[in-house]
């Protein structure tokens, strides 16, 4: 129905720049999640998608019609606004109701869409009241069931369970996603938190500063990291990086050695997830360290380290105790570390490693 | 602010004091007048002090034998409803587009709009009767409708305006993408989230053209203009000499509207000033 194409796409606010050359491409009923920190330009392009936003330069193609000329009315989206934006004088079914009155559905099967669209989003007592009597969650939830009441070409959505506790925030991810298989409708959805981004999206885009860092499947963006900002924006507890130096196929670093290409050398930065490293007795390892905190979280551990000057992350085995200060050592798996330039953050790949192994 | 709140406790006695004696001193020309209007004309020009006045009607005869005040009532309906109206129709889109739209010259616009009321009214007078005089519009009530409206437009607007800048943007943007034109969005999400500005504008915009003086005296020569403002002003109380208690009582007349309306927008006024009435 709708793949969206975004072609050399700017955004300038007077001599700031919010999106720089942005070149993206959105299969028909994906689901893209716009990730990255506050601030960087992910609401931007989505309300350049919406049409609510003219692009500086470049063109934004929806249905292989280029559609920059083409008013937000008629371009087929459904959006949830970052801040809601419920119509206050209107009670929720009024809110719900409004884009299928805009729209010219008939009178007698809005009511049954009404109630469906409410029910999923488990708001259907709250049907009469005013957006002013309602929490913030709710206000979210009335946000969003006004977006997904009607079958549009494009589902935007900025920030929708944001301001969800936790628990209902996991059941709606459950709810959005299967809407979204069902309806099979494209859908373009900004989030910050990449739990959400991972178990959503059948490909995250990275942003930072208004500028894509890297495009891929939640597995590629997690395993293979383009650079330090991805690798360090990706997993919880995120990657460790630790900056040194790698010679002769050897990468140094303060209480830390370990085997890396012998064609990467200079000042590096190495990366190494927590749940790829292991404790170990003894035998050869590649980290020495201080235990500084110990986290248990029920399903595991996370150890952390002190080693020169930098804290090291680990995850220990689910019972695993330890003193505070007690020397510990850690094996990497070998197969999951990475190499960064530390000047320019890119990922320098292991390919000569492998062929010579 | 910090005082304020220490003394809340301790000092209540105080402030109402202060209050309560603040709140007699504006009501006692109000209650004087009305004391007046409600006794016979010989109690009120006797030099003695009287403590125990007598309650008669006799002012009120008078007045609606004698004096066409039902004409100057309709007449200040007529005018102040029909330019409050008028100012409405223009004032809502004029709002509209300073807040919303961006063209050239917008704020100067604004600011224009804004100036016309910083000039003495009396400046004006003149132009202002040859003109209606050229247009066969003297002594009419049309006349003053669209003075009034013209005195009190930019007023409007700009009350109107500061409430919809308050308007999240986000909220056109969701009617729009939700499918609704600039007309609807207007009517069905701006009207009704600057409502109580709306209000407001318009109770201040009556209340102004009630009172308003300058033009009426100037436009108006019958009683098939004369509003109560300045009928109240040529009123003597008729042919046998000044009536202090016709005119108490008619003073009282005219200032029943504005008490009125004051109540009516209480709430908003003390509402609108502080803003931030429409965060969704
Ligand atoms: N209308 C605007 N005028 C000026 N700067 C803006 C405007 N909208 C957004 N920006 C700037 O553009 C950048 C990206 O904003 P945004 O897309 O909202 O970020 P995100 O949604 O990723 O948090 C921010 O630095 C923001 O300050
Ligand atoms: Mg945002």
């Amino acid at each position: 129905m709708a793949r969206i194409e975004l072609r050399n796409v700017v955004k300038r606010y007077g001599s700031f720049t919010g999106v720089r050359r942005m070149d993206l491409d959105i299969a028909d009923e994906e689901f893209l999640v716009l990730l990255g920190p506050s601030g960087c330009g992910k609401t931007t392009t989505m309300r350049m998608i919406a049409g609510l936003e003219e692009p500086s330069e470049g063109e934004v193609v929806i249905g292989g019609e280029v559609v920059n000329e083409v008013d937000a009315r008629d371009r087929d989206v459904a959006m949830v606004f970052q801040g809601y934006a419920l119509y206050p004088n209107m009670s929720i079914y009024e809110n719900i109701r409004f884009p299928l009155r805009m729209r010219g559905i008939g009178k007698s099967d809005q009511d049954a869409l009404i109630r469906r669209a409410a029910e999923m989003v488990e708001l259907g007592d709250f049907l009469d009241r005013k957006p002013g009597a309602l929490s913030g969650g709710q206000r979210q939830r009335a946000a969003l069931a006004r977006a997904v009441v009607r079958q549009p070409q494009v589902f935007l959505m900025d920030e929708p369970l944001s301001n969800l506790d936790a628990k209902l925030r996991s059941s709606m991810r459950v709810q959005i996603k299967h809407l979204q298989r069902q309806l099979r409708i494209t859908t373009v959805y900004v989030t910050h938190d990449q739990i959400e981004a991972m178990t959503l999206a059948d490909r995250i885009v990275i942003m930072e500063k208004g500028v894509i860092r890297q495009i891929g499947t939640p597995d590629e963006i997690y395993s293979d990291p383009a650079d330090t900002f991805v690798a360090g924006f990706i997993g919880a507890p995120p990657m460790n990086l630790v900056e040194g130096k790698a010679e002769n196929g050897r990468f140094t670093a303060p209480g830390l050695v370990a085997a890396c290409p012998p064609d990467i050398s200079g000042r590096i930065t190495l990366g190494v997830r927590p749940e790829d490293c292991r404790v170990v007795t003894d035998g050869p390892a590649e980290l020495a360290g201080a235990v500084y905190g110990v986290e248990p979280t029920g399903e595991t551990t996370y150890l952390t380290l002190r080693t020169g000057e930098t804290l090291f992350e680990v995850k220990a085995a689910r019972d695993a105790r330890f003193d505070l200060g007690a020397p510990v050592k850690i094996c990497f798996d070998p197969e999951r570390i990475y190499f960064f330039d530390t000047e320019t953050g890119v990922r320098l790949r292991a390919q000569p490693q492998r062929s010579a192994a | 602010m910090e005082k304020r709140r220490k003394s809340k406790g301790d000092n209540l006695v105080l402030r109402y004091l202060v209050l309560g004696s603040w709140a007699l001193f504006c009501l006692v020309p109000i209650l004087w007048f009305l004391s007046i209007g409600f006794r016979p004309r010989t109690e009120i020009i006797t030099p003695e002090p009287i403590y125990w006045p007598t309650f008669s009607l006799d002012a009120w005869r008078l007045l609606l034998a004698d004096w066409p005040i039902f004409d100057y009532l309709r007449n200040s309906v007529v005018a102040v409803t029909g330019s409050v109206v008028i100012d409405l129709i223009l004032g809502i889109p004029a709002a509209y587009s300073l807040t919303r739209y961006e063209y050239r010259g917008r704020d100067d616009i604004g600011f224009y709009i804004l100036s016309t009321r910083m000039m003495a009214p009396a400046i004006v007078a003149i132009p202002i009767f040859f003109l209606f005089r050229n247009m066969g519009l003297l002594d009419s009530v049309w006349a003053l409708m669209l003075i009034y409206a013209a005195v009190n437009l930019s007023i409007v607007v700009w009350i109107i305006r500061s409430y919809m800048l308050d308007i999240p943007k986000e909220l056109e943007d969701a009617a729009r993408t939700d499918g609704a034109g600039d007309l609807r969005i207007l009517w069905e999400i701006i009207i009704p989230a600057c409502l109580p500005g709306i209000i407001t504008a318009s109770v201040i915009a009556a209340i102004f053209a009630i009172n308003e003086f300058l033009f009426t005296l100037l436009i108006a020569s019958t009683k098939s203009a004369y509003t109560m403002s300045v009928a109240l002003a040529n009123f003597t109380g008729g042919s046998d000499g000044v009536i202090y208690n016709a005119i108490a009582l008619v003073s009282f007349l005219a200032f029943l509207p504005i008490l009125v309306l004051i109540v009516l927008i209480q709430k908003h006024l003390s509402r609108g000033l502080t803003m931030g009435a429409v965060k969704g």
